[in-house]
Parts: structure tokens; sequence; C-alpha cells
């Protein structure tokens, strides 16, 4: 069974864009949730990725990630409501506990701990859209000739992930058909014959990553420069057949663009009002709503562009027909 | 392409007294190997499991000894260069190496990134890499693949990119390391049919090794069979056929093994070669044929509906059946979520196996067969219908190392319940192995203990006993041992269900057959006639013959006679005579 974070090809312009054009784009929503505690900026940037996402076609991806973003959201909030007793509104004491001392439950905790768990949702949702809609083979070609290495490490390690989840699912299959006379496989034999596995796999991996050549000099040479490969011949490294610029581009970069530097203009003119203690205040001002709205509008960005057609362009509804025209050229 | 260019004149490949041993190994793996392939020939590489047929391609395209090291001693050129001094990498200009698992040998996230990949390495402009992934994909009838992601494919499909990575850079030589073992007999002749196109086409050189030698022998120039590392056999098809008739009936096809049972000569090298002779032979006037009697005798090809016998059928038409069926599967609905968009593998399935009973379950690629038996085993849960088992089912799946997670065989099973699958198996002496040290019949045997251990009681086994592709990578021999051990089983009264694309096999072992496709039964009926009423879910003795309920070499001897004794009929086809005046029509 694949896996729902898992790349599909498809032809929206989140897909077609260039690896970097789309690193810069989620990543500038990233940057957001980082730069920001604001609930308001925090609930846009979600609301603006789990939009992109969908308009890109990730829908089963941008579930997955809210459904553990949010798992992992309800875990802070409880977590932080135990371990943090600041806060001027206690809404429950529960006494004194081993590990912990005196627990008191403050409504700033939670607020506190659901603006962690928000930001980590957004995250998850943001590297969730990232891995449903960007290409990872264009990437490991456009870093390929900057880090040969780390490049053929990346591969090997974008390849094994999904085979090693694939070998775990039948490992875990073949132990629940032993038979009940058997000796029960734990925990600890299975993690031990996945790894053995995985190590198998990983030489037939680079067996064939040696057979397609890659351990040729070509590798190794900067991108645009100009090398003598292995045969003498003048060659030149480039970007990848099925790798050309997209038309998409420059919305992705002007967006991404505009967004972080209005995070940034937005955040020194106080957008980011939020304290938690010793009272919860989230700050109301036009600026907040302004980075906000600019942040959630961005989310449109992944929206295809339908063809236009001017008026004088289109025909006559009442005399159009599919009729050949005079002298049946077509 | 600077090497192809280069090395026009020399033979694709040329071997001279190589003796290879991997590391750890004592014994040599290749002995004393000396073979040369002139450019754009077609070799199919013969031989039993763990001959050589395999480190013989690994040589071939410099991965043996460069990337799995050991001791060499010889002279390999491919195309002229040598394929010691030099290693995989720049051979790859000139080699391409497909091997038998498709799912090792990608690398890449979607195909076309795939197909681009060894031109990338070489350093190829965009504007040729394109080009020539485009033709690549053109040549292979997959250009709709190009933007899939690779995790999403068909074995089948995978196995075409596979072979679209390795023809991109137009090598001259391409080896296959048993390509069609995944594959379901339509993609499996799709296959070696379009390796026989590109070797005529592009004049591209194949070595092939393959165990289903019935399945390409017929596209082949040469054949070259080794034996414990050495070569033992090297000449023309049909000379390889007397060759194996005396010396390893295990490499003999069912068609050449139908004409020595019935003293016709020569025989065989696919099922085309056998009808004509069969067509053109006459016993009674030494050989001179008839037109009208040759255009008749095969006339009648045409595939027959098999009998269908649906549970639910019978049910219908008021007949009792056995109230204690090992498997009854009613009205069986699954769902599986692949990707984005979940879809329906199991289409209301009705299927029961009797206890004792041995059944083929046979289909395409992705037809249902595992999934069906997934469910059965509880692995899988149905939308609507219901799967039982009445007295519990042992499945073993398409990977036996799956099950074996220890380093001896004691400790994969503890106790009397454990010696008891053991014994059951046959490998009571093998307690203190490690199981990496047992041979893959072993394995298969240790991994179906495992699974039926606990479940025995006393001399009696589980209900149902269901195996997932058992044959996949076997030899002819292996596939024997299987047939006697699903005997046994059945013997012993359990009810024996095999998922498999091996139509041979199939003859073999099964009673009855149930074919499905797109996740529905299309026919369900006794072995010999649904193995005959087809095309491709057919034998190769069926295809021959054409004759209803005939599949088997045997039976195929057995309905023809001795040579002199079959006739000829001007309307019927191929029929045994029964008496003198039908014998002459």
């Amino acid at each position: 069974m694949r896996s729902p974070f898992a790349y599909t090809p498809r032809p929206g312009p989140l897909q077609a864009a260039s690896p970097s054009a789309a690193v810069v784009y989620l990543g500038s929503l990233t940057a957001v949730a980082f730069l920001y505690s604001s609930p308001i900026v925090l609930a846009a940037t979600g609301i603006a990725l789990v939009l992109a996402g969908r308009l890109a076609g990730a829908r089963t991806a941008v579930r997955a990630a809210l459904w553990m973003g949010l798992t992992l959201a309800l875990l802070i909030v409880f977590v932080n409501a135990l371990v943090v007793s600041r806060g001027e509104t206690v809404l429950a004491r529960l006494g004194e506990w081993p590990m912990l001392g005196r627990v008191d439950v403050t409504a700033e905790a939670i607020a506190a701990g659901a603006v962690l768990g928000l930001r980590a949702a957004v995250v998850m949702v943001a590297f969730a859209v990232y891995s449903a809609c960007v290409d990872p083979d264009r990437v490991l070609r456009a870093l390929r000739p900057l880090a040969g290495r780390s490049a053929l490490t990346a591969t090997l390690v974008s390849r094994l992930v999904p085979v090693a989840a694939a070998d775990a699912a039948r490992l875990r299959d073949a132990a629940r058909l032993r038979g009940p006379g058997a000796a029960p496989v734990g925990r600890a034999p299975l993690a031990r014959r996945l790894l053995a596995g995985s190590l198998d796999r990983a030489v037939d991996v680079a067996a064939t990553l040696e057979l397609r050549g890659y351990s040729l000099d070509v590798l190794r040479s900067s991108p645009g420069a100009t090398f003598f490969g292995s045969q003498g011949t003048k060659r030149r490294f480039t970007r990848g057949a099925h790798g050309r610029r997209s038309r998409y581009d420059r919305r992705f970069y002007a967006i991404g663009l505009v967004v972080l530097v209005v995070a940034i203009v937005g955040k020194a003119l106080g957008a980011d009002a939020f304290s938690e203690y010793p009272a919860a205040e989230i700050g109301t001002g036009a600026a907040t709503f302004t980075v906000a709205a600019v942040v959630a509008v961005s989310g449109f960005a992944p929206l295809r562009r339908r063809p236009r057609h001017t008026r004088s362009a289109l025909p006559d509804r009442r005399t159009a027909s599919n009729s050949l025209p005079a002298g049946g050229g077509i | 392409m600077q090497f192809a260019t280069s090395t026009r004149a020399a033979s694709a490949l040329a071997l001279t007294g190589v003796t290879y041993t991997y590391p750890p190994a004592n014994a040599p793996a290749l002995r004393e190997v000396s073979l040369e392939l002139p450019t754009g020939e077609f070799a199919l590489l013969a031989g039993r499991s763990a001959s050589g047929k395999s480190t013989l391609l690994r040589a071939a395209c410099g991965l043996v000894p460069h990337f799995h090291g050991g001791e060499i001693d010889g002279r390999i050129a491919v195309a002229g260069i040598d394929a010691i001094a030099t290693g995989p990498g720049e051979l790859a200009a000139v080699v391409g190496y497909v091997a038998q698992d498709p799912e090792t040998q990608v690398v890449s996230t979607t195909v076309a990134a795939e197909i681009e990949l060894p031109l990338e390495m070489r350093g190829d402009q965009p504007s040729s890499r394109a080009r020539a992934v485009e033709e690549v994909a053109l040549a292979l009838a997959i250009p709709h693949l190009l933007d899939r992601a690779v995790d999403t494919l068909s074995g089948g499909e995978l196995q075409r990119v596979a072979l679209a990575a390795a023809l991109v850079t137009r090598p001259r030589l391409v080896l296959l390391d048993e390509p069609t073992s995944q594959l379901d007999p339509v993609a499996g002749d799709e296959l070696i049919w379009l390796l026989r196109r590109l070797n005529e086409e592009w004049g591209v050189t194949i070595l092939l090794a393959e165990h289903r030698l019935e399945r390409c022998l017929a596209a082949a120039d040469r054949v070259i069979a080794m034996t414990s590392g050495s070569i033992s056999f090297d000449g023309a098809p049909r000379a390889f056929l007397t060759w194996a008739q005396s010396t390893d009936d295990a490499l003999e096809t069912p068609a050449a093994k139908l004409f020595s049972l019935c003293g016709i000569e020569p025989l065989p090298t696919g099922v085309r070669d056998a009808r004509r002779t069969l067509s053109s032979a006459d016993p009674f006037d030494g050989g001179e044929s008839d037109p009208l009697r040759t255009a008749c005798t095969f006339s009648a090809i045409r595939p027959r509906p098999a009998p269908s016998f649906p549970p639910k059928k019978l049910r219908e038409e008021g007949v009792r059946l056995p109230s204690n069926p090992a498997l009854d599967v009613q009205d069986v609905w699954v769902e599986l979520t692949g990707g984005e968009s979940p879809r329906d593998v199991l289409k209301g399935v009705d299927l029961r196996v009797e206890r004792g009973e041995r059944v083929a379950l046979m289909g395409r690629n992705g037809a249902g067969k595992s999934t069906l038996l997934r469910t059965a085993a509880g692995l899988n849960e149905p939308v609507r219908g219901r799967a039982t088992t009445s007295a519990g089912i042992a499945l073993l799946t398409q990977n036996p190392s799956d099950y074996l997670v220890r380093e001896r065989v004691g400790d994969e099973l503890p106790g009397d319940a454990g010696l008891a699958a053991l014994r059951m198996v046959g490998l009571e002496h093998a307690i203190d192995a490690d199981p990496r040290d047992l041979s893959g019949g072993e394995r298969q045997r240790l991994a179906l203990a495992i699974a039926l251990a606990g479940r025995i009681e006393g001399e009696e086994l589980p209900g149902l006993v269901a195996l997932d592709e058992p044959t996949r990578g076997m030899d002819r021999a292996r596939k024997g041992d299987l047939v006697d051990l699903v005997g046994d089983l059945a013997g012993r009264g359990a009810g024996v269900l095999v998922a498999t694309h091996d139509v041979e096999f199939a003859a073999a072992f099964a009673e009855r057959v149930v074919l499905l496709g797109d996740g529905v039964v299309i026919a369900d009926g006794p072995a010999p006639e649904v193995l005959s009423g087809g095309w491709y879910f057919a034998t190769e003795v069926a295809r021959v013959l054409d004759l209803p309920g005939v599949v088997t070499p045997e039976q195929g001897a057995e309905a023809l006679g001795p040579a002199g004794e079959f006739a000829f009929m001007r309307t019927g086809g191929l029929k045994k005579a029964n008496s003198p005046s039908e014998g002459r029509g």
C-alpha cells in the first residue's frame, strides 16, 4: 500500500514548478509558522497550506497530515497543561503528582500548548504538501552537481524508505500468519530482520546505480560547467530533460517572496502580538489581520488558470458547427 | 555513443577461460567458461538453479568482480572492452542489465526520471535525453507510463520500465535474468516477443537466462546450458532439446517431451514448430502432406469457454454441497486503497474449496489472486460478503524469507508442535541449521512448517493450505518436489489453494483451476478443461494439440498414441484413431 505522503505526478502548477520555486513557496509558509506565535496568523498559515494542498490534488496527504498534526497538537496541549502551572486562570487544582509536583491546570497553559500544537500541525501539513507534490527526482537532480555523495545518499534513502515500509508491512503480515506453535516474533527480531533486509535492498539499489553509470566522472561536475567526460568528449551537465523550467515558477517565487516580506515587515510592526502568561492576550490589530489575510490568500497559488478566450475569438453560438471549413481543409 | 562506435567490429560478448569464486565461498561459481556471442544474436541461457547463470550475466555487465569482489581468472570482453579492467559504470554504455526482481532495480520516483537516469549519468544533452526517452518508451509501448510514479506500477509494467532503462543508451548487449518469473503468461509472452523484435529491428544482442524454456525457446537463435558453473551445451535450440532429452529431463520443454513420448522427430522448439511438424507429418505415406488435410488439421483452434461451477450457481441449481468445506467464500468484495483512490480488487467472488482438493488460482497480474488468499487468511477485511474456513488456514505468502527471523531452525519452531511441523515438511534433520544455509526449496518448506505449527492435530492438517506464487525462480526439478508436497498435503486432508502464473505447474498439481479476471471469477472447472480451453492460460501441449482435456505431455502422448496410430480428420481437427476407417479419414 502506498504512503499517503508519497509523491504522485499530476498536471498541477505546484507539481510542474521547479523544485526551487516549490521550496521557496512552501518554505515561506513554513517560515511564517516559525516566525509567528499569533494564533490568527498560524491559523491563516494552516488554511493557506490546506488550500494549497487541496488545489494541488494532495487531499489524502493533507488529510493524513491534519489527522496526525491535530493528534500531536492535542498531546502537546495535554502535556503542557500538566507540566506548566503558570497563568492567572486556574481551571483545576489536581494536587501533588509524583515527578510533576503540584499540578494546577490553567487556561493560559492550555492556550500556550494549543499555539505550540497548532504550529506543529501547520509544519506537518507543509511537509505533507511538499512530499506529495514535489518530485524528489528533480530535487535530487538539482542537488547532484552540488553534492554528489549527499545526493547519492539521498537517492538511496528516498528509494529505500518506501521499500522498507513495504518490507515491514510484509514482515508484519508473515508474523501474523505464523502458526500458534511457532515461536512468537517480538519487535526486536522483526526489527533485526527488517534491518538485514534493508541492507540487502541497499546493495541491490547500489548495484543498479552502478549499472546506470553513477560512478562516472560526470556526477562530480558543477551545473553548467564544461568538462571532459570519461570518454574524453566535451560535455555539459545541464538540467534534466523532464525537469525544464515551468511557466508557474515565477508565480511561486513571487508569492513566496511576498509572503516572506509581509511576514517580516508585519512582525516588525507588531502583527505577532500574542502573550501566553500571566494572562493570554491575542493581538487583533490591523497588522495582524493584514498579515493573516495575505498569508491565507497565498494558498491559492497552485490554482490552475483556465484558458482565457476573448469574446471575439469565440464562434457565434448560433452559427458555430463542427462542419469542415469551405474547401475541406483542416 | 563512443564505445559502441569504436568497437562495432568486436563480438558483443567474449569470455575466455573465466573462473570466478564469490568472496565467502570455497567452490567457484564459474569454472573455465569460454563463450563468444556475435553481435545481433538472441541467446538463451538455460540450466538448473545455482548452475551459474546469474553469475555469468553479472560478470558480463561488470558487477562481477567489481561490485561483488571475489577472485576471477580469465578474460571478459564486452564489445571489445575489457570488463575485468573496466567498471560497470563505463560498461553501461555498451551493456544493459535487467534483473529478476524489478523492484530492486528501480531507483527513481517517476518512470521518466528512471529511464532518463543512465543518459544523465553519461552527460547527454537534455534534448538528446528527451528524444531517447521518448523513443524507447514508444518502442516498449509505455509512453502512457512516463509520468507515473514507479510504486504505482504493476510487475509487468515495472519490468518494462527496467528494460527501457537498460535500453535507453542503445547498448549492443542486453542481459536479462529471468525477467518473466514474476509475470503472468500474457505479460511474459509479450516481453519475450518484444525482445525478439528489438533483436531483429535494432540489432541488439540478447542474452536471456530463463527457467520457463517453453516460453522463449522459439525466439532464440542459440541455447547455452550451464551445469555446476560450466557450459555443458552450446548450440541450436533443436539440438539443445535432443541434448536435454538424453542429459537432463528437467530442461525438456513440454512439447518436446510430448514428441519424444510419441517418438516424433524433430523435437519442436515451440508451439508453431510443433503444429507445423504435426500438420505435415503423415504416418501412413512417409511424410507427404495433403494440403486439404494440413489446412484442416488445426482449423478448429478456438478458445472454448471452460465449464463453470461456482458455488452460488450450484446452490441455485439445488446441488447439495458438503457441509464442511475447507474454504467458503460468498459474494466477497474487497476494496484496497492505493494512493489517492480506493478501488474494488475483488468484486463479488464466490468460491468453495473442499478438504483434500487441489485448486490452482490463476489470472493476470492484478486480477486479485493474492487479495483473495489474504482475505481468506483474515489479512484483508471484505467490505461485503464473507470468507470462512472450517478448520483454519495456513498461508504461505510470496516471499518465504519473510517468515524466517531467527538464526536456528529449532528456535523458529520450538517444542513438540514445532517438531511435528518440521516432520510434516520433512525437515526434522535440519533443526540445528541456520535458515539462511538452507536451499530455496528447503526455506520454502520451513516457512510452510512455521505457518502450519500448532495447527496440526495428530496427523490432521489445517482445513486449507494456501500458497501464493510458490514457483517464482524455481527450476522444473524443484517444481516437481513442490507438486509432490502439494499432493502430500491434500492426501492428508487439507484443501490446497495455490495462486500461480505457471500453467505447466498448475497442470501438474491441480485437479481444478479457478481463473480470476479483474476481481471476478471468469472460469472455474477441472484443470484439464480450463487449461486446454484458451490461449494464454493453456499449457504448451494444449496449445499444440488443441484437444479438450489434454494438457500434459503424458495426456498428449496418450491421446496421440505412438506415431502411426494418430490420425487427421478433415473436419474435427486431430483425433485419436478408434478404427481403421476413422484413421484414414
